[in-house]
Parts: C-alpha cells; sequence; structure tokens
C-alpha cells in the first residue's frame, strides 16, 4: 500500500516535470529561435531552415542595428517618454481607482463607465483627431504628445485593475487608519498604496510592455529623426519591394525587448515579496 | 469617517487630472471621430455631409460582413482559450508545480512581451512550407504524417487556426498571471477548509475557486474580449488579411477604408461600430456575472 | 513604506528628467527649411542620393536646411493621409504613382511638374520615356510629379540550372511551360514567388494578360471599354492555375513573403523569379547572393503564340514617386534647390548606385556591375511599355485583385470567379465616378 502510494507519486512527479519541462520549451522557443536569428548572417537565412543553428555567430547583425536603426538616440527617447508616462499611469490610476472603490460622491458610477470605455477604443480611429489637436496645440515632435497620449490609452485598463484589486480589500483597514489619526493623503500614501503593490507592479510591467512597443502614435506624432522611438528603428530595415534584413531585424528586437525582460524579471521578484508578506498580514 | 471619505475636494484631486488627460487624449478624439463618421471622403480632399449613411451602408457591404464575420469566429475562439488556458495555468503554477512556480511563471509572460513582428515572423516560420518545411510540417514529416503537411498560412481552412493559437499563445502567460495574483490573495485557510470537508481536484476549482474568482474572471472576459475585437496588428503581421479576405478583420478593413480607400467617415463609422459592440458586449457581461453573483 | 519611498525616488528621477530632457523639444521649423518625407533611411536608396546632393548645395547656401523625415513604405500612405486632412503636407514627399496621385492632383494639393520643370529650365533633364509613363499614369491629367526610378520588369533566373539541364532561354508561352516540366521533372521548383505580399502574383497574372491582350489590356478594363470578365483575362488565370496545379510554383506559394522568394533563388530551391529591375540591389549584395555576381539571369516574358504582344513589349514602372505640396512651393527656396539637385540627379545616381532614376545620363561609367548592365540594355530594348496589374485601378479594386490573387493561386477561386470580382468593383468605381 506504502509502496504503491510512493510509486504513485513518483509517476505524478515525474509526468508533472515532463510536462513542465515541455511546457518551459514551448514557452522558451520564440526567446531562443529570435536570438539565433540574430545572430545568423545572410547566408544563413537563406540556406538553412529558420529552426537551425548558424552556422557562425554573425555580430554584424548587431552593429548594423545599433546604427543603421539608430538605436541609441531612439533608446533614449523610449525611455523618456514610456518611464515619464508609466510615473503618470501609475500615480493617476492609484489615485483615481481610490476615490472610485474606497470613497463616497455622486457621479461615481458614471466617471468609473467612463474610464471603462477606453479600453475600447480602436487606436486606429483617434489618431486623425489627436494628430489634429497636436497641431493647433504645437506639440507635434515633442515628447508632451506621446506622452500624454500614452498616459491616456494606459489609464483605463490601469484603473479598471488596480481598482478590482481594492475592492478586495477589506475597509477596517481605512477605519483603522483614521482611528489612529491618519488624514485622508497620509492613509493613501501610507497605507494605500503599499497594500496595493502587487497591482501596480502588474500595471507597470503591462503598460510598460504596451507604451515600449508603441508605433503607430510615435509614427504618426514625431516626425523628425532625433525624436523618434525604438519600435521606429525596425522601418529601417525594409525597402519598398517588400525586401527585409531580416537578420537586422531581430538584432534590433532582441535589444529592443532586453529592458521589458529585465523590468519583468527584476519585478516579478517584488510580487513574490509582496506576496509573502500578505500572508504573514492576513 | 463617511466625512473623511467624502471630501470632495480630496476627490478632484484625486480623480481631475487623470479624467482631464483621459477627456482630452481618449474622449473628445471618439466624439470627433463620431462627428467624421457622419460625412463621406475624406477631410482635405472632398468631404461632404452624409447623415446615417455610413451605418445603413455597413450592411450591404460584402467586405463589411465578410471581416465582420472573421473576427466573430476569430473573438470566441481567442477569448475561450485565452481566458480558459489562463486560468488552468494559473491554477498550475499554485496547485501543479510549487517547486517550479517563480521560474515558470517568469517563462509563462515571455511571449507577452514579444513585439508583434517577432511572433508574427515566428509563426510563419514554424508553419512555413516553402521554400523550406518549417518546424511543423518538418515534425509531420518525420513521424511519417507526410499527408498532413500542408500549407498552414495558405489556405482559408487553416490560416485563421493557426492566427488564434498564435494570439492565445501569446496572450495566455498575461491571464495567467492576472488570474495568479487573484488566487494567491485566497486566504489559505479557505481551501484548507474546503481540503478538510473533502473537496478536491475538480471540485474544489468549480464550487469554491471559481466563485471566488468571479469578478476578476469578469475583468479577464472583458480584456479578452475588447482586446480581439479589436484585433489588428498580429494578423497584419502574421497573414496581411490572406489568403484572400480569410483573416481580414474588422479593424483591417476599418484601416483600408480610412487610409487606402478615402472613405474616412465610412472608416469612422466602422470604427464607432467597433466601439459599440465592445461596449454592448461589456455590458452583457457584467450583467451575467453580477446576476450570477447574487 | 517602501514603496511610497520608491515613488518619492521615482518622481524625483522623473522631474531631473523633465529638467534635464527638455520635453517640449521640437518646435516649429523656420523659414529657410523644407520638408522631405521619404520611405527610405537617410543612407538608403533614393533617400542618400537626394541627401547627398542637398549636402553639396548647402555648401554654396549654408542658410539651407533641410528636414528628413522616414515612414515606413507600408504606412505612408496612412501618414500621408494624415497630412492631407490636416493641410499640412511637407513640402516634398514620395507617394505612389496611379490612383493614389491622381486623388492628390484632383484634390489641389500638388504642384503641377511640367510647369515647374519648365519655368526653371529642367525640362530637358527628365527622360522622355520616364515622363510619358508618368503621364499616362497619371490618367493624362499632365505632369505632376518627378521619377525615382525606370524599372524593367521580367524573369531573372539561375544560369547553372538552366546551362545543366541544356535548356535555352525560352521565347514563347509554351517553350516557357516546356522549359518548367523539365525543371520539374529534375526536382526543381520552376517558379518561386513573393506571394504573401499579394502585388507581386498579380505581377505574375499580368505577364500572361500582357502577351494575349496587349500591354494596355488592364487600362482598356478599367476604363470599362472591355470586360475584365473577357476570355482572354480568365484564359491567364486558367493558365496560372495549371502552373499552380503542376506544382511549378511549389507549395503554398501565397505563403512565402518577398525576402523568402529571393532567398528561395539565391540558394538554388527555385529556377526562375518573376520581379523588376529594382531587384539589381539585391542581385549586387554579395553576402545574400550566393549565386555570385554573373549566376543569375534575365529575360522578358515570352510571347503567347496568337496573342497580341511581342518580345519588345515590357512591362515598366517607376516605382515610387516624388512630389511636391503646391501650397508650400517658393520659387527662391524650392524652386533653386530642386535646380541644383534635378541637374545632377540622372547622372550622380548613375556615377554612385548604377541605377536608372528616369533622368538623362549624360556619362554612362565604364564599369558598371553585371546586373546594372543588364538593367541597361534592356531599358534600352523597350519598345511599347505596359503597366502593372493594377495601376490602373482604383485603390478598392486594388485590394480586390491582390487580395484574391492569392484565391486565385491556392485553387480556392476560378479564375471566372476572380475577374468578375475584379470587373464588379471596377464597375462600381466607374459609377460611382
Amino acid at each position: 500500500m506504502l509502496v504503491s502510494y510512493n510509486q504513485r507519486r513518483n509517476i505524478k512527479r515525474t509526468a508533472i516535470r515532463i510536462l513542465v519541462i515541455l511546457f518551459l520549451f514551448v514557452q522558451m522557443y520564440p526567446v531562443l529561435w529570435m536570438l539565433m536569428a540574430a545572430f545568423k548572417s545572410p547566408g544563413d537565412m537563406t540556406s538553412l531552415p529558420a529552426y537551425a543553428l548558424p552556422t557562425e555567430l554573425y555580430f554584424k547583425n548587431f552593429s548594423t542595428a545599433w546604427t543603421t536603426g539608430r538605436m541609441s538616440i531612439f533608446f533614449r527617447n523610449s525611455l523618456i517618454v514610456t518611464i515619464s508616462s508609466l510615473f503618470f499611469i501609475v500615480f493617476f490610476s492609484s489615485t483615481t481607482s481610490f476615490a472610485l472603490i474606497k470613497m463616497k460622491w455622486k457621479g461615481q458610477q458614471l466617471i468609473a463607465s467612463l474610464f471603462l470605455m477606453g479600453i475600447m477604443v480602436p487606436v486606429t480611429i483617434v489618431l486623425l483627431p489627436l494628430f489634429q489637436i497636436y497641431m493647433k496645440l504645437g506639440l507635434l515632435n515633442t515628447y508632451w504628445s506621446l506622452i500624454i497620449t500614452y498616459t491616456g490609452f494606459g489609464l483605463s485598463l490601469s484603473i479598471f485593475l488596480i481598482s478590482n484589486y481594492m475592492r478586495s480589500m477589506p475597509d477596517d483597514i481605512i477605519e483603522a487608519a483614521f482611528i489612529d489619526g491618519c488624514n485622508l493623503y497620509s492613509l493613501f500614501f501610507r497605507i494605500i498604496v503599499p497594500l496595493i503593490k502587487n497591482a501596480l507592479v502588474t500595471v507597470v510591467i503591462i503598460q510598460f510592455f504596451f507604451r515600449w512597443n508603441d508605433l503607430i502614435f510615435s509614427m504618426t506624432f514625431i516626425s523628425r529623426t532625433s525624436m523618434k522611438t525604438i519600435q521606429t528603428g525596425l522601418m529601417y530595415f525594409s525597402d519598398e519591394y517588400g525586401s527585409k534584413n531580416w537578420g537586422a531585424i531581430f538584432a534590433a528586437i532582441s535589444m529592443g525587448v532586453t529592458p521589458t525582460l529585465l523590468l519583468y524579471i527584476v519585478l516579478n521578484k517584488f510580487v513574490i515579496e509582496g506576496m509573502t508578506s500578505g500572508a504573514v498580514k492576513g | 469617517m463617511k466625512e473623511l471619505l467624502g471630501n470632495r475636494k480630496a476627490v478632484m484631486l484625486f480623480v481631475l487630472p487623470a479624467l482631464f488627460i483621459y477627456l482630452f487624449s481618449v474622449f473628445i478624439p471618439i466624439l470627433w471621430s463620431a462627428a467624421y463618421s457622419l460625412y463621406r471622403g475624406m477631410p482635405g480632399l472632398s468631404f461632404e455631409f452624409n447623415g446615417l449613411n455610413n451605418y445603413v451602408k455597413m450592411w450591404s457591404d460584402t467586405m463589411f460582413i465578410g471581416s465582420f464575420t472573421v473576427t466573430l469566429k476569430y473573438v470566441l475562439i481567442v477569448v475561450a482559450g485565452q481566458v480558459g488556458l489562463g486560468f488552468l495555468l494559473s491554477l498550475m503554477f499554485v496547485f501543479g508545480i510549487k517547486k517550479y512556480t517563480t521560474l515558470v511563471r517568469t517563462l509563462v509572460f515571455f511571449p507577452v512581451v514579444l513585439p508583434v513582428v517577432a511572433v508574427g515572423q515566428l509563426f510563419s516560420k514554424i508553419v512555413e512550407i516553402s521554400p523550406q518545411y518549417g518546424l511543423l510540417n518538418s515534425l509531420l514529416a518525420t513521424i511519417g504524417l507526410d499527408s498532413l503537411v500542408q500549407p498552414w498560412l495558405g489556405q482559408s481552412s487553416t490560416a485563421l487556426g493557426v492566427l488564434c493559437t498564435m494570439d492565445i499563445w501569446t496572450a495566455m502567460g498575461f491571464y495567467a498571471v492576472i488570474f495568479y495574483a487573484a488566487l494567491v490573495e485566497i486566504p489559505q485557510d479557505i481551501i484548507e477548509a474546503a481540503r478538510i470537508d473533502g473537496a478536491s481536484g475538480i471540485k474544489l476549482t468549480s464550487k469554491i475557486i471559481l466563485p471566488l474568482l468571479r469578478p476578476i474572471t469578469m475583468t479577464c472576459f472583458i480584456f479578452s474580449f475588447t482586446g480581439t475585437l479589436k484585433v489588428f496588428e498580429s494578423a497584419l503581421a502574421l497573414t496581411r488579411g490572406g489568403p484572400g479576405v480569410s483573416t481580414k478583420t474588422l479593424s483591417m478593413y476599418m484601416y483600408d477604408a480610412s487610409f487606402l480607400y478615402s472613405q474616412y467617415g465610412y472608416g469612422s463609422a466602422i470604427a464607432v461600430f467597433v466601439l459599440l459592440e465592445c461596449f454592448f458586449v461589456s455590458v452583457v457581461l457584467n450583467r451575467f456575472f453580477k446576476s450570477r453573483m447574487m | 513604506m517602501r514603496a511610497f519611498k520608491g515613488m518619492k525616488v521615482l518622481g524625483f528621477v522623473i522631474l531631473v528628467c523633465c529638467l534635464h530632457v527638455n520635453l517640449f523639444a521640437g518646435g516649429q521649423a523656420d523659414e529657410n527649411t523644407i520638408q522631405f518625407l521619404s520611405i527610405w533611411a537617410e543612407d538608403k536608396d533614393n533617400s542618400k542620393l537626394l541627401l547627398e546632393l542637398t549636402e553639396e548645395y548647402k555648401k554654396e547656401n549654408p542658410d539651407f536646411n533641410l528636414e528628413f523625415e522616414l515612414v515606413a513604405a507600408e504606412n505612408l500612405r496612412q501618414k500621408v493621409k494624415v497630412l492631407v486632412a490636416s493641410d499640412s503636407v511637407p513640402d516634398v514627399f514620395v507617394y505612389e504613382a496611379g490612383k493614389p496621385i491622381v486623388e492628390l492632383i484632383d484634390g489641389g494639393i500638388l504642384l503641377d511638374m511640367e510647369k515647374t520643370f519648365t519655368d526653371l529650365g529642367l525640362m530637358d533633364t527628365l527622360d522622355p520615356g520616364a515622363v510619358s509613363l508618368l503621364k499616362r499614369l497619371a490618367d493624362n491629367r499632365g505632369l505632376y510629379d518627378l521619377p525615382l526610378g525606370m524599372n524593367v520588369e521580367g524573369i531573372w533566373y539561375n544560369k547553372k540550372m538552366f546551362a545543366d539541364l541544356g535548356l535555352d532561354v525560352p521565347e514563347t508561352w509554351s517553350e516557357l511551360m516546356d522549359v518548367c516540366e523539365v525543371l520539374h521533372q529534375n526536382g526543381i521548383q520552376p517558379f518561386t514567388a513573393g506571394g504573401k505580399d499579394k502585388w507581386p502574383i498579380t505581377r505574375v497574372i499580368n505577364m500572361y494578360v500582357m502577351r494575349r491582350m496587349g500591354v494596355d489590356a488592364m487600362e482598356r478594363g478599367s476604363k470599362g471599354e472591355i470586360s475584365f470578365t473577357d476570355p482572354g483575362f480568365v484564359e491567364a488565370g486558367h493558365v496560372i492555375q495549371d502552373m499552380v496545379r503542376k506544382g511549378y510554383f511549389g507549395e503554398g506559394i501565397v505563403t512565402v513573403d518577398m525576402s523568402s522568394a529571393a532567398d528561395a533563388l539565391f540558394s538554388g530551391q527555385a529556377a526562375m523569379f518573376y520581379n523588376g529591375s529594382w531587384f539589381t540591389q539585391d542581385l549586387n549584395d554579395t553576402e545574400r547572393n550566393l549565386l555570385g555576381p554573373d549566376g543569375v539571369g534575365f529575360f522578358n516574358i515570352p510571347v503567347v503564340e496568337g496573342g497580341v504582344g511581342k518580345l519588345d513589349d515590357y512591362s515598366v514602372n517607376c516605382g515610387n514617386i516624388l512630389v511636391l505640396s503646391a501650397k508650400a512651393y517658393d520659387e527662391e527656396l524650392t524652386g533653386e534647390w530642386l535646380k541644383y539637385v534635378f541637374s545632377r540627379f540622372g547622372d550622380y545616381a548613375m556615377e554612385t548606385t548604377g541605377t536608372f532614376k528616369g533622368f538623362k545620363v549624360s556619362n554612362m561609367p565604364d564599369n558598371v556591375p553585371t546586373y546594372t548592365r543588364i538593367v541597361g540594355e534592356e531599358l534600352a530594348k523597350v519598345n511599347n511599355a505596359g503597366l502593372w496589374f493594377e495601376a490602373s485601378m482604383d485603390d478598392k479594386t486594388t485590394q480586390v485583385a491582390q487580395n484574391f490573387a492569392q484565391s486565385l493561386f491556392n485553387l480556392e477561386m476560378t479564375p471566372e470567379q476572380y475577374f468578375e470580382e475584379i470587373e464588379k468593383s471596377s464597375k462600381e468605381y466607374r459609377e460611382k465616378n
């Protein structure tokens, strides 16, 4: 009885292990493949199947991507607009969510659904109106044009996420804080913000990824090369007749994706930290 | 306490900046476009008032109806896949593989952060048939299933399937992480108590976990619906709407109408339609989940 | 607590950033600046040529400034439409010939180039063949654009494969089919094409149409003089589908993009590839073209027995074209620049990149790459010029023709249905306008 139980457990464990490995492979494959493609010479691209290893490590793709794709300028621009808009998104969506969920005032429902509507907007449709607005305000070719747009479009989803998280928070915490003599602002910054850290981290990761990968806004509002963002760099590798330098494209993508991956790996640690502290608290 | 939480000055301070930015960059442009949708032609070239004709014209436009059908099929499959698999994955993180959770959870998110261009190219290489067999076709050929080797993206019957698979695969990690965040919030004692009562496996999931996750499930469904109804970039990167028009989605048609056919008014009308559609689905979902919660 | 502190730090960092990097950087251009919107990067192709000539011009006119903007070729139409709608088209920009430009001409957006070039005394620099081509593409409204290329299209083939199998360059369609059959028997895929990009395969249909019905068949069809459902068009569809069925295009041709198709030719996976002379830049790329500087040959589309087309009828095109804003044109600023740049453009392009631009070349350099020489020889042989498949179609019909070309090539649509769709869309457009 005992043996068979142990055997069963072993089998189960092995099965799970195999599943995990298989699953990891499926998830890792694109990244491996992308790196492989980034290191392939044009000759390898031509003659080898897509899943084959490159015959030599062809670093020229990276130097081409860096210089031709003007990655150093674009990287800087992308960092500036992404981080700024991320700051505004996180800040505004947490204050708004707090007001929407935990505070009591007239018109709460209306404002909540107004914000919710934002996740349904197809991006292409705001291009022309926004372009015209920014043109009249002289905001074309400025970082602000992107920061404002990114923030506006990031708010809905973030408010949605944070609100959901806050809703499950018990009200007694707030009550206790008031009894201790907290005012509303110190309650928000000292009690609420630390408690919703998990949600904020999720928002940061998701929004970073969305804003970092934007092409259509930056292409429409920014015309000056010195102001362009990282995704526009990919334009430098295809020509009018559809011929593409895939090696350089993947080198550029690999470099462009690094900050997002790093951010995720770092923040992922925080999520776990937040979890354990939550467990202690609970 | 009521007084403190009803502080109007604080509400304004907390909400107004966000509301202002939002109205400015999202809401006003939408109204602007809604106004455009009553015109025909392209501003700057020829643009004249057309009343509600664009909205009427849609329903006799075969291209519109075709892309609408494609979008619906796509949405149904992808929403089910993204939310369903996302949920299963999150269960796996919590219950199945405690040891490797961190690693798996990190990796499952990888596809989410890859740019669509890269994922599209990756998938078209995986299912490639010419000039060389891709991973899938070589695999089929190696294990002797030659009859199954086919141009996956080159025929209407399979192209949409590949597109759906790609988008499910890309986004399921996102939903898994959202579900996971909610799952770990469930107090351990509730699950322990249920376990002691003899609930396990499917019963534990359906009777205890799912009801507790209802709000987040609704969130996921709404995300997934609104995200997929707008599908544009992934279809463009993988198939460019082909072969024929078998993967041409509503958003792609909207883009074509607005910027290629110079029917900006008509394009705006389609956009407003997509928006209303999303709105409708969200309301329905909201109702559904609320009524079930009672 | 820590999150709060983190937020403070982040806020501070951003504040510093804001102060350090002026978020409003940019602002308005001064009056000595002209804007140039292009689809080629600064160091590529026509952008490179124009920018280098502009640098030379700036040496004599230090106040002059050209502001460059790059947009991806596939987003060009969207970008320009947004600019047109907002009444802020750039001074000089790259656009597409055919209906796209006709629409802008009719909207009064574009500068009349015939008048401008005559005033500036530049008319002589243009190649007359290119001028008549551009006028024809603009539906005879006049000359509103400048050529940036002059291309012939035809079949590029692997010379070694042909030689190994003792194959001659085919001159008739049935010879071409024989060649295909021999290649196919020997396990070689005869043709490759960029079916995923759609337009490359309508050109394949056009090969047959042009030879069977003559160089102006598509234009007559678009004007309604003949119907696209006429037997000649449908026959072209059947011929193509036969070739697909026999495996002459390999498997899943509609999934292959232009880059992979070129690579298939270069790596010996396919023997022939229909493409334009812009292909020379890939052919001259020694890292990509594994067949070497003399491994690929060119022949014009073989004639169809009993058809109207002849062997000196060529499919030609000018690629993307250059247009100027009528409103923003300033004779002293833009005109002087035009005068300097375009009096040298043709020669400069030939001298530095060995390409034909639709401008006269007065000095032919001695040692040009083989592939460039081939193109020059073929261009000289052009007697009647045919346009590409969609050149005369409106935007929507173009989409119909291109989307459903895939359905024709994967046999999901019959030739009759295919041309029916084109006729229907084309007719709808004619009736509306």
